[in-house]
C-alpha cells in the first residue's frame, strides 16, 4: 500500500489533499469555530449561562427526543420506500416507459422547493381538506403532528434512498443470484441471504442520509408539526428568528451535531465489516436472473403506483394553483401568476440559474474527488477528512446559514452578498451527496479488477479511464444532479444568504407564501420543477454520448 | 502502484479553474450607485415596493431592498453588526426594534416628525420612530360561521363557543409579536388580573388547532376554512379579504389592542445621510398619505395623515386600545413564559 506521508511518490495527491483540506478548514471549520466563538462570548466575555438555560429546559429535551424518534422512522420508512422503488426499477423487467414515469414520479418531490409536499398534505388532509372532508366527510380532524410530518419527509426525501440503491441493485452481479437459485435456494431465499447482504452499505447509506436531512429539515415540521410535536430544526429557527436568541439556537443546533455523527460512525464500522465486492470482472454476460415471482411483481408494482400516484395528485394541485386566480377562494382560469414571476420576479429566476451553474460542477468535481481520496487512497487525516466533510450535511440549515453570516460578513474574508458565498455553501453542503455516492460505488469495485488491468500492461491512467472512471461516473452525475437540484430548491441555510444583490427563487417562494399568495408560489414551484426536469434531461442527453460500455447507465440515475 | 491518476489530476485543474473563475465573477462586491439607499424591509415586498418607488420619485434616491420576516431581518443585522450591508430597517412592529435596541443595533435620529408624534409611536431617544399602526381583530370564515349558526364573534367569551372546537388558529407568543399584543390585550381587559387572564387562555387552548410561527400564519387556513377563524392584525385580515377570501372582521366589545409599526436608522451604515432621508419620509404624511392609494391597510401613525375612508369604516365602533409599552416592557418576558408554561404546553 501507500506510504502514509504521500507527498514523497506522489505530489499530486499531496496537493489534492492540501487543496481539499484548505477548502474544508475555510467553508466548514472556520464559520462553525466563528459561530462558536459568537455563542460562547458575550460582550467579549466567556460565558454559558444562556446555553445551559436553554440545553435544560424541558421542552428543548422533549424537541430533541422527538427528532430523533421522527429521524430515525424518517430514515426507516424512507429506506423501505426507496428500496422497494430500486428493487421494482431494477428486477421487474419494466418496459422503458414505465421505468421512466416511475423515475419522474420518484424525482418530482425530490426537485420541488421546500413547503410544497407540507401545503398539499394540508390542503388534502386538513379539517377541510379535500381527501378528509370533501371525500371521506370527516370533521374536526387534526393534521398537523408526528403522521403528517412523517408522511411529509419519508414522500419529500426517499427518493435519495431510491438515487442511492437503484445503482447498487443494478451493479450486482445477477449471475450470483442466478448461482444461489441453482444451488437450490428459493427466490426469496436469494432475496435475503444474497440480494439485501449486497445492499447493505447502500442502505446504510440511504438511511444515513436520510436520517440526517430529517434531522436538519425545518421545513416540513415548521409547517406540520404543530404544537404537539416540537422538533429540534424548527426550535432552533424559533429560538434565533422568535426570540432572537441566536447563541441559545446555534446551541441547540451543535446538539443535532451528537446523533448526525454518531450515526455516521456506527455506519461506516458496521457497513466496513460486511463483504460487498460484486463487480469482480469475472464470468458476466449470461442470462440475467429472474428473480421475482409474477405475483409478487404485480405487488411491488401496484404498491409503486399507489405512491406515485399520492405524488402526482399533490404535484397536479401544485400545478392547478398556479393556473387559478386564488385557489380555495376564485377558481378562475388565469396566467397573471406566471406574468408576475417573469416580470418581478426574473432577477430572482436568472440569479439562481447563475448560481446553480456553477455550484453544479463545482459540487460534483468536490464529491468524486474528496469522495475517491478517501476510499482508495491512504493519507493521514483521511478519516477526519471524511467526517469534517459531512459536517455542513448534517447541521441544520440555519445554523450553517448564520454560521457564514459571521463568519464571511467581517474582514479578513468578505463574501456576504457575493453569489460566491451562496455557491460555497451548496458546494459544501450538498457536495456530501456525491461523496457518499461515490463512496458507496467504490467499495463495491473489488481491487482485482483494477490490478488485473494493471497486470495486463494498462498505466494506471489508462486503468482509471477505462475500468474505475465508467465505475464512479454514476456516482459523479449523481452528487453533480444533487448539488444543482438543491442550487434551485435550497431555503433553511441560504435565507440568510441571500443580499440586496443576489435573491433566489425559493427566498421568493417563501415570500410569497408569507404574503398569502399561494399563486405566484405555485407558479414559482412550477417552474422550478420544469427547469430540474430540462437541465437534467438535457445532461443525460449528453451523458449518453460518453456512455462506458459496463457501467451502469448513468442517465438512469437522473431519470431520463 | 498508486501514482495518482491523469483524471484526478486534470478533474483537481478543472475544479481549481472553476473555484478561481467563481471567486472572481462573483467575489468583487458589486459597484453601488451613489444614490442608493439599502434597507432590509419586513413589510412585504407588494406594500414596500410602491413605497419606496415614490420615495424615489420624490427625493430622487433609489432604495435597493429585501423583504425578511421580522425576526429573519433581526437576526441578520445582529450577524452584520460589525459590518452592516443596510443602512435602514423598515417596518415590523416595534417590538423588534425594541429587541433591537438590546443588541445596540440602532443609531439615534429624530425625524421632523418626532415633536408630532404621540409618545407611543417613538422610542425617547429616536432610536425607532413608528410609521404606522396596526389593530388587532377577530377573522372568521363566512361558510364556516353559516355551517355552525353563528354569528361573527363580538366578544371575547364568543370564541369559547363549542363550535369553535380545534378550529381556531392563532400565533405564537414565543415567535411572534401578533401573539404579544393579543394577550396583552387580554389582560387589558381583565384589568390586568392575571389570573383571570390566564384561566380565559386556559379555556381557549382547546379551541385552538395551532399557534402560527407568524402572526399572519393562520389566515390563510382561515380563508380557506382550514380553520373558522382566528386573531389577526388589521392589515393581514384585510390583506386576505382583498384576495377574495369569503371572511368577516370583527372586533369584541371588551376592546382589543393595537401594535405601532417602526423604522430605525442602523448603527455603522454606510449611507446615514440618505438612511436619515429616507426615515424624514417615511415618518411623515407624504409618505403615509399613499397608504390610501395602493392600498395598505395600516393606520398611519402621523397625527395629520387621514385614515382611508373604507378602513375608517371597518374600525367604526371598535373599541381599540394601544397596549402600554412601559408595562409590556416590562412584564413580557416573565408572562410570555408562563403562556408557555400554563397555556402551550400544559
Amino acid at each position: 500500500m501507500s506510504a502514509a506521508l504521500p507527498g514523497v511518490r506522489d505530489p499530486a495527491l499531496l496537493i489534492a489533499v492540501f487543496a481539499l483540506w484548505a477548502l474544508l478548514a475555510l467553508f466548514v471549520v472556520y464559520p462553525l469555530t466563528m459561530l462558536f466563538a459568537r455563542i460562547l462570548t458575550d460582550h467579549g466575555a466567556f460565558t454559558t449561562t444562556g446555553i445551559v438555560a436553554v440545553l435544560t429546559d424541558k421542552h428543548q429535551i422533549r424537541a430533541f427526543w422527538n427528532s430523533l424518534l421522527l429521524a430515525l422512522l424518517v430514515g426507516g420508512w424512507g429506506t423501505a420506500l426507496g428500496f422497494l422503488f430500486a428493487f421494482t426499477a431494477t428486477r421487474a423487467r419494466l418496459p422503458r416507459t414505465l421505468l421512466w414515469a416511475i423515475d419522474a414520479a420518484v424525482l418530482l418531490p425530490l426537485v420541488s422547493p421546500p413547503f410544497t409536499t407540507a401545503i398539499a398534505m394540508i390542503f388534502s388532509f386538513g379539517p377541510r381538506g379535500l381527501v378528509t372532508y370533501h371525500v371521506l366527510g370527516l370533521k374536526g380532524v387534526t393534521v398537523y403532528g408526528l403522521a403528517s410530518t412523517l408522511a411529509s419527509e419519508v414522500l419529500t426525501y426517499f427518493p435519495i434512498a431510491y438515487l442511492t440503491l437503484r445503482p447498487l441493485l443494478a451493479a450486482i452481479d445477477s449471475n450470483i443470484e442466478g448461482m444461489a437459485s441453482s444451488l437450490g435456494a428459493s427466490r426469496w431465499r436469494v432475496f435475503r441471504t444474497v440480494t439485501v447482504p449486497l445492499c447493505i452499505p447502500g442502505l446504510a447509506n440511504a438511511f444515513l442520509l436520510l436520517f440526517a436531512a430529517s434531522l436538519a429539515d425545518f421545513a416540513t415540521p415548521l409547517i406540520l408539526a404543530g404544537n404537539q410535536f416540537p422538533v429540534l430544526p424548527t426550535q432552533a429557527y424559533l429560538q434565533i428568528t422568535g426570540l432572537f436568541d441566536l447563541r441559545g439556537g446555534a446551541a441547540l443546533s451543535f446538539v443535532l451535531l451528537v446523533p448526525a455523527l454518531a450515526v455516521f460512525l456506527l455506519q461506516r464500522y458496521w457497513v466496513s465489516r460486511r463483504f460487498y465486492v460484486t463487480i469482480t470482472g469475472k464470468g458476466a454476460g449470461q442470462a440475467p436472473f429472474d428473480s421475482l415471482a409474477p405475483a409478487i411483481r404485480t405487488t411491488l408494482l401496484a404498491a409503486c403506483a399507489c405512491v406515485a400516484l399520492v405524488i402526482v395528485y399533490f404535484y397536479a394541485l401544485l400545478l392547478y394553483a398556479s393556473v387559478v386566480v386564488a385557489l380555495g377562494a376564485n377558481h378562475a382560469f388565469t396566467l397573471q401568476h406566471y406574468r408576475v414571476i417573469f416580470t418581478d420576479g426574473l432577477k430572482a429566476i436568472r440569479d439562481t440559474l447563475i448560481i446553480a451553474a456553477f455550484a453544479m460542477p463545482l459540487g460534483g468535481f468536490y464529491g468524486v474527488l474528496l469522495g475517491y481520496l478517501v476510499t482508495k487512497r491512504a493519507f493521514i487525516g483521511r478519516r477526519t477528512m471524511e467526517l469534517v466533510s459531512m459536517i455542513n450535511y448534517a447541521l441544520p440549515g440555519t445554523i450553517v446559514g448564520i454560521a457564514y453570516l459571521i463568519a464571511f460578513n467581517d474582514p479578513p474574508i468578505e463574501l456576504s452578498g457575493t453569489a460566491l458565498i451562496i455557491i460555497a455553501c451548496y458546494v459544501f453542503r450538498y457536495g456530501p451527496t456525491g461523496i457518499r455516492a461515490t463512496v458507496a460505488q467504490l467499495q463495491q469495485i473489488d481491487k482485482s479488477l483494477e490490478e488485473a488491468s494493471q497486470g495486463l500492461g494498462a498505466g494506471s491512467s489508462t486503468t482509471f479511464r477505462r475500468i474505475t472512471l465508467p465505475l464512479i461516473l454514476p456516482a459523479f452525475f449523481a452528487g453533480l444532479g444533487v448539488v444543482f437540484i438543491r442550487s434551485m430548491t435550497a431555503i433553511s441555510a441560504t435565507i440568510f444568504l441571500v443580499s440586496i444583490s443576489w435573491s433566489l427563487i425559493t427566498v421568493k417562494i417563501l415570500e410569497n407564501i408569507t404574503e398569502l399568495s399561494l399563486g405566484p408560489a405555485a407558479a414559482f414551484s412550477v417552474l422550478v420543477v420544469v427547469i430540474v426536469f430540462v437541465v437534467i434531461a438535457l445532461v443525460g442527453r449528453v451523458l449518453r454520448l460518453f456512455h462506458a460500455p459496463g457501467a451502469v447507465p448513468v442517465t438512469s440515475l437522473l431519470g431520463c | 502502484m498508486t501514482i495518482t491518476p491523469h483524471w484526478l489530476r486534470r478533474g483537481s485543474r478543472v475544479f481549481a479553474v472553476l473555484t478561481f473563475a467563481a471567486a472572481s465573477f462573483f467575489g468583487a462586491i458589486p459597484a453601488r450607485a451613489a444614490e442608493t439607499v439599502n434597507v432590509y424591509s419586513i413589510w412585504p415586498e407588494n406594500w414596500a415596493r410602491p413605497m419606496f418607488e415614490e420615495f424615489e420619485k420624490a427625493t430622487g434616491v433609489k432604495v435597493n431592498f429585501v423583504r425578511f420576516s421580522s425576526g429573519e431581518a433581526l437576526a441578520r443585522v445582529i450577524a452584520e453588526k460589525n459590518n452592516p450591508r443596510v443602512d435602514v430597517l423598515f417596518g415590523g412592529p416595534v417590538e423588534t426594534f425594541a429587541a433591537g435596541i438590546n443588541e445596540g443595533l440602532f443609531e439615534s435620529y429624530k425625524p421632523p416628525s418626532f415633536a408630532v408624534l404621540p409618545a407611543r409611536f417613538k422610542q425617547a431617544d429616536g432610536q425607532w420612530v413608528a410609521i404606522a399602526d396596526d389593530p388587532l381583530v377577530f377573522m372568521t370564515n363566512e361558510k364556516f360561521l353559516k355551517e355552525n349558526g353563528l354569528k361573527a364573534p363580538a366578544s371575547w367569551n364568543d370564541l369559547l363557543a363549542p363550535p369553535y372546537r380545534n378550529m381556531l388558529q392563532m400565533a405564537d407568543a414565543r415567535t411572534s409579536g401578533t401573539a404579544v399584543t393579543r394577550i396583552f390585550s387580554i389582560l387589558e381587559v381583565n384589568g390586568r388580573d392575571e389570573n383571570k387572564a390566564f384561566d380565559y387562555m386556559k379555556k381557549l387552548r382547546p379551541n385552538v388547532q395551532l399557534y402560527t410561527k407568524s402572526g399572519g400564519g393562520g389566515t390563510l387556513p382561515v380563508g380557506l376554512g382550514q380553520a373558522g377563524g382566528g386573531i389577526f392584525f388589521i392589515v393581514d385580515a384585510l390583506d386576505t379579504k382583498a384576495k377574495g377570501y369569503d371572511v368577516s372582521i370583527s372586533f369584541p366589545k371588551e376592546g382589543i389592542g393595537t401594535a405601532a409599526e417602526g423604522i430605525a436608522l442602523i448603527k455603522g451604515a454606510k449611507n446615514p445621510e440618505l438612511g436619515k432621508k429616507l426615515i424624514d419620509w417615511a415618518s411623515s404624511p407624504a409618505m403615509q398619505n399613499q397608504f390610501a392609494k395602493y392600498k395598505v391597510n395600516f393606520v398611519p401613525a402621523h397625527p395629520d395623515v387621514k385614515i382611508e375612508p373604507s378602513l375608517a369604516e371597518v374600525l367604526k365602533g371598535a373599541k381599540i386600545f394601544p397596549i402600554d409599552a412601559e408595562y409590556a416592557g416590562a412584564n413580557r418576558k416573565r408572562i410570555v413564559d408562563r403562556w408557555v408554561a400554563e397555556v402551550l404546553n400544559p
